[in-house]
């Protein structure tokens, strides 16, 4: 056996010893039911729960709630608002919330990793305030969720660098706009589903795809981004429309909320992106007007840096991939 | 495909099969700390008005001198925030936060033609001292390594815009300093070196 074969083979064995998260817990589901007493009042108690752990779950209510088991007042605005445990996952993986109203209607809603908040519109017309808190919770949720989603920054950034500021960076701009609110729209109603890993590999390899133009621009070379970005910003714009759809996904939404609910986080993400984008655009001026600009020999790192993360992602991901088929 | 690339091949992939670090999604390549080191130093006084009155400092010297502080000041603030957090070195007091601001005014105001080396040195030593108080907000749960990079980039943000309004203030960068706009950004020094006497007396106060 050569040298690098034993290498291999040591390498191979030593895999499985590398530490790996430990998921293993016990999966317990807890119930909780609220009926409605007089209008805003509700009394609610744990039908079933997992041993020993009432004292220990914090849940969560919306702010302008008072809770304090078998007690729940939420005065004249009613339940309305945003519900969650904060300590999921320590005593029980899941729990159903069901509210019963005045009239008798029961809505039941699930918390769990994968809808770890739950938003209750509350029964009858949503009134003006209802939707103004709708609109306050959805658009600060899509600017937390483009400013603190990297990859879509790094995206966005590859863009600005390759297609350098003026009108058509506006359009460029503009057309991933377009492009991730069309598939954001489209996932969020269910008319397309695309499995998270996958997607989430094909994200990391966009901005890879955006590195390799910027060295190709570097180089003298017109690539495709610069040839045509409106239609590659378009085009990768759909694929990450997708995964900001993840977001609310996770967020267990009443079907009659999600078109507002959609659009204020749509509207959330695009002041994000206009933020990010000026942002880079006035270090690009302050750069100039300094005269800072990188020497020669480090023209192509921001580019290799992009590449590199990016690469490093998708590789994690692809990995992900290829571990659950 | 030969033998060594096929090696090769089959190793990384083992290898990025049982890796740990193979978790990076959409949610989890979320940078929240990053936002915490980034912010906090933009909602403390002393920072914001050190930061800036280095801004101004350097912006006010010409775009020769304030270009090395895109560097130099995020470099410093990296170096304070590792220092204090690996060798415990204590954040400096405010009567020495306070003086820093007070001599960053009266150098803006004097319109004192430092050296470019200078500059660099008190750019460096500020971030230092900025770097170790931020160190401060950080709890065993904060990723330091996001944490820290947030902190530098806002240091290299605020310093590089403040240095470029400075010179588009001042332009063109050979009129004199008795011209309104250096009269301008020498009042503002004269404000700064206030404030920094003000919180001096403050922090000498039983």
């Amino acid at each position: 056996m050569s040298l690098r074969a034993l290498l291999f083979v040591l390498l191979a064995l030593a895999a499985p010893l590398l530490p790996r998260p430990v998921a293993a817990h016990q999966a317990t589901l807890g119930v909780l039911e609220f009926r409605e007493m007089r209008p805003g009042a509700y009394i609610g108690r744990w039908t079933t729960l997992p041993k020993d752990s009432e004292n220990r779950i914090e849940l969560k209510m919306p702010a302008h709630c008072f809770l304090r088991l078998p007690e729940l007042n939420c005065g004249d605005k009613g339940l309305v608002g945003q519900m969650t445990i904060a300590n999921l996952g320590e005593d029980m993986s899941a729990a159903i919330i069901r509210v019963t109203s005045l009239d008798g209607k029961t809505n039941s809603y699930t918390i769990s990793a994968a809808n770890p908040v739950v938003t209750v519109l509350g029964t009858g017309a949503p009134t003006l305030e209802t939707w103004l808190e709708l609109g306050k919770t959805y658009v600060n949720l899509g600017i937390d969720h483009i400013l603190l989603g990297a990859d879509h920054l790094l995206f966005v950034l590859g863009l600005i660098w390759i297609v350098q500021g003026g009108w058509r960076l506006f359009k460029t701009i503009t057309a991933f706009t377009v492009g991730h609110s069309a598939s954001l729209a489209a996932t969020a109603f269910g008319w397309i589903g695309v499995p998270e890993a996958p997607l989430n590999a094909c994200i990391a390899l966009s901005i890879v795809f955006v590195g390799v133009e910027i060295i190709k621009q570097q180089r003298g070379e017109i690539g495709l981004t610069a040839r045509y970005p409106w239609a590659v910003a378009f085009s990768f714009g759909l694929v990450h429309g997708i995964g900001f759809a993840s977001a609310l996904a996770g967020l267990g939404l009443e079907r009659r909320i999600l078109p507002a609910a959609l659009l204020f986080f749509n509207v959330g993400v695009e002041i994000g992106q206009i933020l990010f984008v000026a942002l880079v655009l006035a270090l690009i001026w302050a750069h100039r007007r300094l005269g800072a600009v990188m020497p020669r020999w480090g023209v192509e790192l921001p580019a290799y840096a992009i590449g590199s993360v990016s690469m490093f992602w998708f590789l994690g991901r692809l990995a992900r991939v290829l571990v659950a088929v | 495909m030969s033998t060594r690339l096929k090696t090769t091949l089959l190793t990384c992939l083992v290898w990025l099969a049982q890796s740990g670090i193979a978790d990076a999604h959409i949610v989890s390549a979320r940078l929240g700390d990053f936002y915490a080191g980034a912010l906090h130093p933009l909602l403390t006084l002393q920072d914001v008005l050190t930061w800036a009155a280095l801004g101004l400092l350097a912006g006010s010297l010409g775009a020769a001198s304030g270009r090395w502080l895109v560097l130099v000041f995020p470099l410093g603030l990296c170096a304070g925030l590792t220092l204090a957090v690996s060798a415990g070195v204590a954040p400096t007091s405010p009567l020495v936060d306070a003086l820093s601001i007070l001599m960053l005014g009266l150098l803006l105001a004097s319109a004192l033609r430092i050296p470019v080396m200078l500059v660099c040195f008190i750019a460096f030593a500020i971030g230092m001292m900025r770097g170790a108080v931020n160190a401060g907000e950080l709890t065993p749960q904060m990723d330091r390594f996001l944490y820290g990079a947030g902190l530098a980039c806002a240091g290299y943000v605020v310093i590089t815009l403040v240095m470029a309004l400075t010179l588009t203030v001042r332009r063109p960068e050979t009129a004199p300093i008795s011209s309104w706009r250096g009269i301008a950004v020498r009042a503002v020094g004269g404000w700064v070196a206030a404030i920094g006497l003000m919180m001096a007396g403050l922090s000498l106060a039983p």
